[in-house]
């Protein structure tokens, strides 16, 4: 039976933390189990390259050393490998544990678990259970779309990408060069913000929006990356929320709560309607539209007739 | 362990697990199962898996320096802890995932409005020390953030009704209706998943209810004991609406202006359109409550079935707009529709 790749990683990594001298490649196939058995040289180096690339995702520090007659060495040096102290009370270690289970992307779900582990490894305290909750609160950051974890990388290693974006209101997806500078949840979608290439100009998108995979591009970033990335401003903005005028609208008596959470001014007219100003951004249109017969916009003018307009269209159906 | 997401075997996360627990044994000699399973967070058949593959580790598979490790089921004995010299089992440093996933989602929980001002205190405590040890780790923690929205004040009553057991009553606005219903809920739990939410045993309906924060108008916390009913809790992973499977079903037609529709509205189908638009099909409880999609749609789309919901949006329309003829009689900006541009956006924002 194959030997399993858990095993495999283990005992490499073992071997490369546990030598305080480099050890060839040939030394290494000797002394795993596992390496013995991969057959063919080729085989052999394949699986080598692999699991190195495996143990550094871990936070694994290999260094590559080559001897005086030119044979490559590897390990991992205990001062660079090492945690440095920290100590965590135990208020600390039950607010961490919390944390490290809201994310609901299987990567970030397990790196966020290693990560507490290595903690729990050097003393982390545990007289309060962490994967009890403290608190009623169960926060979760949703992750749905297949576009995260790519962006995610790429984000990281700084690494451009190629997608297909369809357009809010397009019919066709169309392809984007993208230097991805970071990636924000809010309202529990995901946007990432970066430079378009081809559009020379920083852009905001949203990944339920990117169809097909992300690819890598091999290059490295042209255009510089700024100190702080707004995507949360960029999307109030599609979204409507930075109104910079008011308008008057009547409101049936009752209706509307929203629209009177957010009222600067009501008066009650008495006849069963209330008069009331709005704050007015982009898309009060179409949330005005579905009060349907319980709200008349007064002003102004072009508010209105976006509203008629509306109307009209739904009236004939 | 209730709430635990279910985590795929993977070599990755196992080997990373493994490295840890080796130094967390070497300094527990026969340590309980139980306690170490719960220290790392995982299953008690999860850590017995480990303990399975650890005596196969070793620096060599040579002469005796293997892990001899090994369970009777209930403690851990570690027979040769020398095999690992006390320096190759020192802690390890966070890796850039380990110091982003934990960070970010610290920060994160931080910014909970109505988190309890201790544990806020606590976590920011916690995430610099953590920052401290992860040092150039967390570096690539800043490309990620994640803003969790609630009412803060309506959070914090919710948060105590829950610790203190204790009934809620509520004004709450349902968009369906387009109406404030005042209601007495038992809370069994908050959930943040974008937008934050209670979940309640609702005593008018008599049943279990999700309730969004941001439409709580009103809130009291009343002297009579919550009293929930046992209920299994959700998992609510795929989503808090979960339509069931006898929901009567809408077919909506939408242009490319309406697309928006299927990113908002978890749907059971949406086909593509010769005009690049979608025909989406979805099932509800309350067809009649999508009357506010219809409107909102406009030339973007329209409702296909059922005709009851189609009509009774058509109805409302007119209605509407003859209250406009009737105020509006010098028809101040010329006739509608004259500046298509007006309705690129599609945007909508729950």
């Amino acid at each position: 039976m194959a030997i399993a790749k858990a095993e495999r990683l283990m005992n490499l990594a073992l071997c490369l933390l546990g030598t305080r001298r480099p050890l060839s490649k040939r030394e290494l196939r000797e002394s795993v189990e596992a390496y013995l058995e991969a057959g063919s040289d080729d085989a052999f180096n394949r699986m080598f390259e692999r699991d190195k690339d495996d143990l550094r995702e871990l936070g694994l520090v290999i260094e590559t050393v080559e001897s005086l007659d030119g044979e490559i060495g590897y390990l991992a040096r205990r001062d660079s490998n090492r945690l440095p102290p920290i100590t965590l009370d135990a208020e600390e270690a039950a607010a961490l544990g919390l944390a490290a289970k809201v994310w609901q992307q299987a990567r970030l779900a397990g790196a966020a678990s290693g990560a507490l582990q290595k903690l729990r490894a050097a003393g982390l305290p545990e007289d309060v259970d962490p994967y009890e909750p403290h608190s009623a609160l169960e926060p979760r950051i949703p992750v749905h779309e297949a576009a995260f974890e790519p962006l995610m990388l790429a984000c990281r290693d700084r690494r451009p990408v190629v997608f297909d974006y369809r357009k809010a209101n397009a019919a066709q997806p169309g392809p984007r060069n993208v230097e991805p500078w970071a990636l924000e949840c809010w309202r529990g979608h995901w946007y990432l913000a970066g430079f378009d290439r081809d559009r020379g100009a920083e852009r905001v998108f949203r990944l339920s929006r990117i169809t097909g995979k992300v690819r890598s591009r091999g290059a490295r970033f042209t255009a510089p990356v700024p100190d702080v990335v707004t995507v949360r401003e960029t999307v109030a903005s599609w979204a409507g929320e930075t109104a910079d005028r008011s308008a008057l609208i009547r409101l049936r008596s009752g209706a509307g709560y929203p629209l009177r959470a957010k009222a600067t001014g009501v008066r009650e007219l008495g006849d069963g309607w209330d008069e009331l100003e709005i704050p007015y951004g982009h898309g009060l249109d179409a949330w005005l539209v579905e009060f349907g017969p319980d709200v008349v916009v007064l002003e102004p003018a072009e508010l209105r007739a976006d509203v008629v307009d509306r109307l009209r269209a739904v009236a004939k159906g | 362990m209730a709430g635990k997401p279910v985590r795929a075997v993977n070599a990755i996360d196992q080997t990373r697990r493994m490295l840890s627990l080796v130094t967390y044994l070497r300094e527990r000699p026969g340590a309980r199962v139980e306690d170490v399973a719960r220290a790392f967070g995982i299953t008690e058949d999860e850590l017995v898996s480990d303990l399975d593959v650890l005596p196969m580790c070793g620096t060599s598979f040579r002469g005796g320096d293997l892990l001899d490790i090994d369970t009777d089921g209930e403690r851990i004995w570690w027979h040769n802890p020398a095999a690992l010299g006390a320096d190759a089992a020192e802690p390890l440093r966070l890796a850039a995932d380990e110091a982003t996933a934990l960070l970010v989602a610290a920060r994160a929980v931080a910014t909970l409005p109505g988190l309890r001002e201790s544990d806020r205190q606590a976590l920011l405590r916690a995430t610099a020390k953590v920052e401290t040890a992860a040092g150039e780790a967390a570096g690539a923690s800043s490309r990620l953030s994640v803003t969790f929205e609630s009412e803060g004040g309506v959070f914090a009553d919710v948060d105590r009704a829950i610790s203190e057991r204790r009934r809620l009553w509520i004004r709450y606005y349902s968009p369906a209706r387009d109406e404030l219903t005042e209601r007495e809920i038992d809370p069994i739990r908050l959930v943040s998943v974008g937008h934050t939410y209670v979940e309640a045993w609702c005593r008018r309906s008599e049943a279990r209810r999700t309730f969004r924060l941001d439409r709580v108008a009103e809130i009291r916390i009343l002297d009579e004991p919550s009293a929930p009913p046992e209920v299994e809790l959700r998992d609510l992973s795929e989503g808090l609406v979960q339509p069931a499977a006898e929901d009567p079903e809408v077919v909506v037609e939408v242009g490319p202006g309406g697309r928006w529709v299927a990113e908002y509205y978890p749907h059971d189908s949406a086909d593509e359109l010769p005009d690049g638009g979608l025909r989406i099909t979805l099932r509800t409880p309350d067809p009649a409550s999508l009357r506010r999609l219809a409107l909102r749609l406009g030339r973007d789309g329209r409702i296909v079935s059922p005709p009851a919901l189609a009509d009774s949006a058509r109805r409302a329309a007119r209605e509407a707009l003859s209250a406009y003829d009737g105020v509006d009689a010098a028809g101040a900006h010329g006739p509608a529709g004259t500046d298509p541009g007006r309705h690129d956006r599609q945007e909508r924002t729950r």
